[in-house]
């Protein structure tokens, strides 16, 4: 593994704790990591299955919100006065 | 060569451009006061936004294609939900460190030789099902109440970011905040997202 490779080769890649892996696997939704970090990421994500567990989920989490807007959207119980709606259309009579 | 080019039903009861908007705001009022309400949280501004909407798209419109029509008026209102974000980022901080700002401290190990580790009963569940539940309305009501438990800004960050799918460079410009504390706030709403989800949702259902 290309991984294991580079730790060989000496790579300084330190392995963060839980804490720091959960908060570096929001930031990799964000932005490209910095190689250390990335790979310290990965060391850790091997051995721990919490927090590949947390990873998935915030990319669950992404693609759910992503790609379900319209039922997400129309799940809302709220809809247009009634007194809203007719000002709007007395508006584009008006502005047309 | 003579087109032919006969009126459906259809278009003859639209004939009459006044009917066109009106039409708009039955067909798709609803959706656009429900997507502009959980954008802004206040019905009163998100009532003028399908207003602005609704009268930007009289003046721009140049073709009456029904199935994009929805899309074409969210995009509509999504802008002007922006430049309502954007003049809120120039009056007020739209940074929030305060939620959240203990990241869950309590669910990880505090000291010794497993200090920052998962404590093993407090980590993340497994969710059976989770694919299922994407098409469960009571799944959505469920995201719906958790995502209101996020405060104003740290939602508007988390929708812009997540629903809309805009870069950390083009919402830091845009809200007038930094990139550090983007993700910060980024962070800490997935982790309360998470959470909330977890707590009354997959591990009810799973």
């Amino acid at each position: 593994m290309s991984v294991w490779n580079k730790l060989k080769s000496g790579c300084a890649a330190i392995s963060p704790n839980c804490r720091e892996a959960v908060r570096a696997q929001s930031e990799a939704l964000d932005h490209p990591l910095p190689l250390a970090r990335r790979l310290g990421l990965r060391l850790h994500l091997l051995i721990c299955k919490w927090c590949r567990r947390y990873g998935g989920q915030i990319r669950y989490l992404r693609e759910a919100a992503h790609n379900h807007q319209d039922q997400l959207t129309e799940s809302a119980p709220e809809k247009l006065s009634g007194e809203a709606r007719e000002r709007i259309k007395q508006q584009l009579r008006n502005g047309k | 060569m003579q087109e032919d080019n006969p009126m459906t039903p259809e278009d003859s009861t639209l004939a009459g451009a006044h009917s066109d908007p009106e039409r708009w705001v039955d067909e798709h009022g609803d959706y656009l006061f429900k997507f502009a309400l959980a954008r802004l949280r206040d019905p009163l501004k998100a009532e003028d936004a399908v207003q602005e909407t609704f009268l930007a798209a009289l003046k721009g419109r140049t073709f009456a294609g029904r199935s994009a029509e929805k899309s074409w008026l969210v995009g509509i209102l999504k802008n002007k939900i922006y430049d309502y974000f954007r003049k809120a980022g120039r009056e007020t901080s739209f940074t929030d460190l305060q939620f959240y700002d203990d990241e869950e401290s309590d669910r990880f190990v505090a000291d010794g030789a497993g200090k920052g580790g998962w404590i093993h009963e407090s980590g993340p569940q497994e969710w059976l099902k989770a694919g299922e539940s994407l098409d469960n309305v009571l799944f959505w009501k469920t995201y719906r109440d958790c995502a209101g438990k996020l405060p104003k800004n740290v939602a508007a960050v988390f929708n812009l970011r997540e629903l809309d799918g805009l870069e950390s460079r083009e919402i830091c410009a845009l809200l007038n905040i930094s990139d550090s504390n983007l993700w910060v706030m980024l962070h800490r709403a997935r982790m309360a997202l998470r959470r909330c989800l977890e707590t009354n949702w997959f591990t009810k259902n799973g």
